[in-house]
């Protein structure tokens, strides 16, 4: 092998070196058209697109984030309408019904009053009818003693008749 | 090695036919290879584009750890396919040789130091090349003369050095591993019955090796062309 190298020195090595420099290079040609150029291309986009998978998932998971806060405080803030409406409600049915109570005495009072100030009024009216009715018969008895001068059987016929025309107006 | 070549006399110039046709047929196994595996290539890599993509993964990791700056990028082309290339040669002649008449057609190509010293050039002009289209020509050659003028001799030495040592590792040691496939051979001939059996699993053991030598050899040329291609690039 020695002696082929010192031999073949000028003739022998330039042959075979150029053989594997075409060779080689063919290759590595070859290589880079059928499978080095797809291949690297490929991974450069799968590498591409998983940076841009991750990027994308990081921005999501901050939206869903922002979201997340944003409902929550919706959340609080709806709890806290909720119980200011019913407070109000409350208050509103508690004023109701302190008016209508108060509208009822009122009105319960009124009426008492009309009531007594009726009663009152049949109370003169009738005290009022019997003085004149009293004053009516006492002006006929007077009327009557005076027309007739009295003794005894005189005075029990007239109380009788008296009586009579009593009774009879009391029937009528 | 006691092997008889033949040789063909072609325009000045003496081709030997078994080296010639073994790096044929490695790079013809290489394209096969890389053609088989990169038959569907899509975003989810099915199996072959799988095993493709972790080579090319490896060798990429070759040439980023002499060039982590990402300047290596346009070598990773080269280191992907000189180290398929290299690997298959080595593993080439433990598969088969083919030898008619006494006259050897096939075996691992780079147990020849011309095919290694072919490849060297190969690494050694591209370095230099992209050293000239980076600096100038005046600044590649002042930089033999970097950091201080006497080292100018032993830079220049060096690059005779580089491109010896770089051949002739791979030629000695795939070289060296056929030899004593040979001579486990030879024994398992000598003697009939006993040292053939005796032979088996030292031949076992020996190929197994020379699996591993094969593989780390074409590692160790590969890393050693992308620092040496990496080291003309930087200033000094």
């Amino acid at each position: 092998m020695a002696g082929l190298l010192v031999l073949g020195a000028g003739k022998i090595a330039l042959g075979d070196m150029l053989f594997i420099l075409v060779s080689f290079i063919i290759l590595a040609l070859a290589v880079k058209h059928f499978a080095w150029g797809p291949v690297t291309k490929m991974m450069d986009a799968r590498s591409e697109k998983i940076t841009g998978d991750l990027d994308y998932a990081d921005q999501e998971r901050a939206r869903a984030k922002k979201l997340a806060t944003e409902r929550e405080n919706a959340l609080k803030n709806s709890r806290a309408e909720a119980v200011g409406i019913v407070n109000k409600a409350k208050e509103s049915g508690e004023t109701q019904k302190k008016s209508i109570l108060s509208d009822a005495h009122s009105e319960a009072e009124e009426v008492r009053q009309r009531a007594r100030s009726d009663a009152q009024k049949a109370k003169q009216d009738a005290m009022a009818g019997a003085q004149k009715d009293i004053a009516n018969l006492s002006l006929e008895i007077a009327s009557k003693v005076i027309s007739k001068e009295l003794n005894a059987d005189d005075q029990k016929s007239l109380i009788d008749s008296y009586i009579k025309e009593l009774t009879v107006n009391e029937s009528k | 090695m006691d092997d008889k070549y033949k040789f063909i006399d072609f325009l000045g110039l003496r081709f030997n036919v078994a080296n010639d046709l073994s790096v044929l047929i490695s790079a013809i196994l290489v394209f096969i290879l890389v053609f088989a595996l990169s038959r569907k290539i899509t975003m989810r890599p099915g199996k072959a584009q799988n095993v493709l993509e972790w080579m090319i993964d490896f060798t990429n990791g070759i040439v980023k750890s002499a060039m982590p700056d990402g300047s290596g990028r346009r070598f990773n082309l080269y280191a992907f396919v000189l180290f398929l290339f290299i690997f298959v040669s080595n593993q080439l002649g433990l598969i088969f040789q083919v030898k008619v008449d006494g006259f050897t057609y096939v075996k691992s190509p780079t147990t020849n130091p011309l095919i290694t010293m072919g490849l060297a050039t190969v690494s050694l002009l591209l370095s230099h090349y992209y050293a000239v289209k980076k600096f100038g020509f005046g600044n590649y050659l002042g930089n033999y003369a970097r950091p201080v003028s006497f080292l100018l001799p032993i830079n220049l030495l060096e690059e005779f050095t580089n491109f010896l040592t770089l051949s002739l590792r791979l030629y000695g040691n795939i070289f060296a591993g056929e030899v004593l496939l040979g001579l486990i051979g030879t024994v398992a001939k000598s003697f009939g019955a006993v040292t053939f059996i005796a032979a088996i699993p030292l031949a076992m053991v020996w190929q197994g090796f020379s699996v591993f030598i094969g593989a780390i050899q074409a590692y160790v040329f590969t890393t050693l062309s992308m620092v040496y291609i990496s080291r003309k690039l930087e200033k000094e």
